[in-house]
């Protein structure tokens, strides 16, 4: 939380759909090294939101400012050259990909040489191979799947595929992790093991922001929570302060705190 | 690094050059030397085919039609213009390029069965038009007596399958490299994440229309240079060459051999050459057979001929 120009900001972000407003004038903004929140009921517009952000889905008006650069409307694969990486709610692999190659492949924006230097068959290209082969298995190894690295994506455990995700997005080399609810589907277990890999990839110099359902790994990791209810920020603060916010209460228990 | 399997390392493709080089002294008939010079022409369609069906996951029916641009293009641009023959093939695979370059900028904003649908249209439009353009195309008649690629000073006459096979080889190699290139390099990555999860590939900076733009770009150069060496080889060509049957010819090559491997289309395509030939007793019941072939191989086989070694060297590493 160094600088002092925010990594991103959202100004008014607005998403209608027909006549539904999922998403209404959202501000926010993201200070570099920082971990953030996104929570809120179901249907409160937390995916829409994230998907603005990383650039899948056009906002009806509003600015998003990543890196102090306008970025609204931006596809997501231009997000993602801006150093915007993401992971989805549902599992999303190269299936039939062995665990290594998912990862090389997720190098992909790093590499300045393609198919025509590849046919050439320049020095350039075969140091940069090898430079992104290295930093495939040094991905592996921090999110602990060095020993599966030969296996198809497919194959693997539910939670062995939440950390490929979680490295295919690493391997992009990002500034900013978006995570839709990486801990889905965990036992509460590997939902510690999670805020433990999160605090780790802060300490590489990544700004993660999370969308998530359980408030032990939000509480655990989070250094600031927005809540989004009905399409609208209606709190932000640490944790501890979200949590005892009134609104917050009444949006997740349908009532009031009640005063013993 | 996982072990590469043996038939994609460097040493498997040198040996394969090697006997390829050497095939024509042991046999030499020109009858089957003509086979391998079919087989040479067809394997680079395959692999041409290959970069769209196997590596980006689209399945086109309008290759066919390209490999037929180029060879009426080269034809035309060396008997019509007058243009030295060597540059035959440059400007087929200029031409065909060029309308891959058009058509795919066009097709490549819709995927899956819409993208094979509009592929198949595009390709019966070419091929009516050839039919139907007799001042520049001689219609349905096709054109004959095209001239053979030839170097008088070494005596080389290329329309005789014993010189053909050598320059046909020559390009094959080349296409093989282009094609192991890609596989090497994060263009090729880019392709294979497009067809497994374009999602996920745009998610970590791909353009996914970019990279198929391309790859349809190049596939359809290739395919216009092997309508080339068709053309002046063959020296007759008619617009059937741009008919739903050689089309479903290249891609029973691809299916059968393996698709998104390099050496499968290879395979496939001398698969499908030697049983064209053995099986001509058949008639035209062989079709039947191809088309038993194509449907065992989608069910029993999805990884073409090439995975049945892929399984057994997996048994050989686990025993």
């Amino acid at each position: 939380m160094s600088s002092l120009i925010p990594l991103l900001q959202a100004q008014k972000l607005s998403r209608h759909f027909g006549g539904l407003i999922a998403v209404n004038e959202v501000d926010f903004e993201v200070q570099a090294g920082e971990i953030v929140g996104l929570i809120g009921p179901n249907g409160a517009g937390k995916t829409t939101l994230f998907n603005m952000l990383c650039g899948s889905m056009a906002p009806t008006h509003g600015k998003i400012i990543f890196n102090g650069a306008d970025c609204t409307s931006l596809s997501a694969h231009d997000m993602a050259q801006r150093g915007m990486a993401r992971t989805f709610q549902i599992t999303s692999l190269f299936p039939h990909l062995s665990v290594f190659d998912n990862v090389l492949t997720g190098t992909y924006r790093r590499q300045h040489t393609g198919w025509w230097a590849s046919i050439q068959r320049q020095a350039r290209h075969k140091q940069e191979e090898a430079e992104m082969a290295l930093q495939a298995s040094k991905i592996l190894d921090f999110v602990g799947l060095s020993d599966r690295q030969d296996d198809l994506a497919m194959t693997l455990p539910y939670g062995d595929q939440r950390k490929l995700e979680i490295a295919i997005a690493l391997a992009t080399d990002p500034q900013l992790l978006l995570l839709d609810e990486p801990a889905a589907g965990m036992n509460p277990d590997e939902g510690a093991k999670l805020v433990g890999m999160i605090k780790d990839i802060r300490q590489r110099g990544v700004t993660v922001i999370l969308v998530e359902h359980h408030m032990k790994v939000v509480m655990g990791v989070c250094d600031r929570v927005i809540v989004i209810a009905s399409g609208q920020k209606i709190a932000e603060g640490v944790p501890q302060h979200v949590a005892n916010h009134p609104e917050v209460i009444r949006v997740y228990l349908g009532r009031e705190k009640v005063h013993a | 690094m996982k072990p590469v399997p043996f038939f994609e390392s460097a040493k498997a493709w040198w040996f394969g050059l090697l006997l390829a080089l050497l095939a024509p002294f042991a046999a030499f008939n020109d009858y089957l030397l003509h086979m391998m010079v079919l087989w040479g022409i067809y394997s680079i369609l395959a692999l041409s085919l290959n970069i769209i069906v196997g590596f980006l996951g689209e399945l086109t029916f309008g290759h066919a039609a390209f490999f037929g641009i180029g060879a009426y293009a080269s034809a035309l641009v060396v008997m019509g213009l007058g243009l030295p023959i060597w540059l035959g093939p440059l400007a087929a695979g200029l031409i065909a390029g060029a309308f891959g370059f058009a058509i795919g900028y066009v097709a490549l904003r819709i995927v899956g069965p819409q993208f094979a649908i509009l592929t198949l249209g595009f390709g019966a439009i070419i091929q009516t038009i050839t039919n139907y353009w007799v001042d520049v195309t001689r219609g349905p008649m096709g054109i004959s007596q095209i001239p053979p690629f030839k170097i008088e000073a070494l005596g080389l006459d290329f329309s005789q399958a014993s010189h053909m096979y050598f320059l046909v080889l020559a390009c094959l190699t080349l296409a093989v490299y282009i094609c192991r290139a890609l596989q090497s390099s994060r263009t090729g990555r880019a392709y294979v994440a497009i067809r497994e999860n374009p999602e996920l590939a745009q998610s970590i900076g791909i353009n996914t229309f970019k990279n198929k733009w391309l790859a349809f770009t190049v596939a359809t150069t290739m395919a216009g240079v092997g309508g080339s060496l068709y053309g002046h080889y063959l020296r007759v060509i008619t617009p059937d060459l741009m008919s739903l049957s050689y089309m479903s010819a290249l891609i029973i090559m691809v299916i059968v051999g393996g698709k998104g491997t390099t050496l499968g289309p290879v395979i496939g395509a001398m698969v499908y050459i030697a049983l064209l030939e053995s099986l001509r007793a058949f008639g035209n019941l062989r079709l039947v057979i191809f088309a038993a072939m194509l449907i065992l191989c989608v069910i029993f086989l999805p990884g073409g001929l090439i995975s049945v070694w892929l399984r057994w060297q997996n048994r050989v590493r686990e025993n």
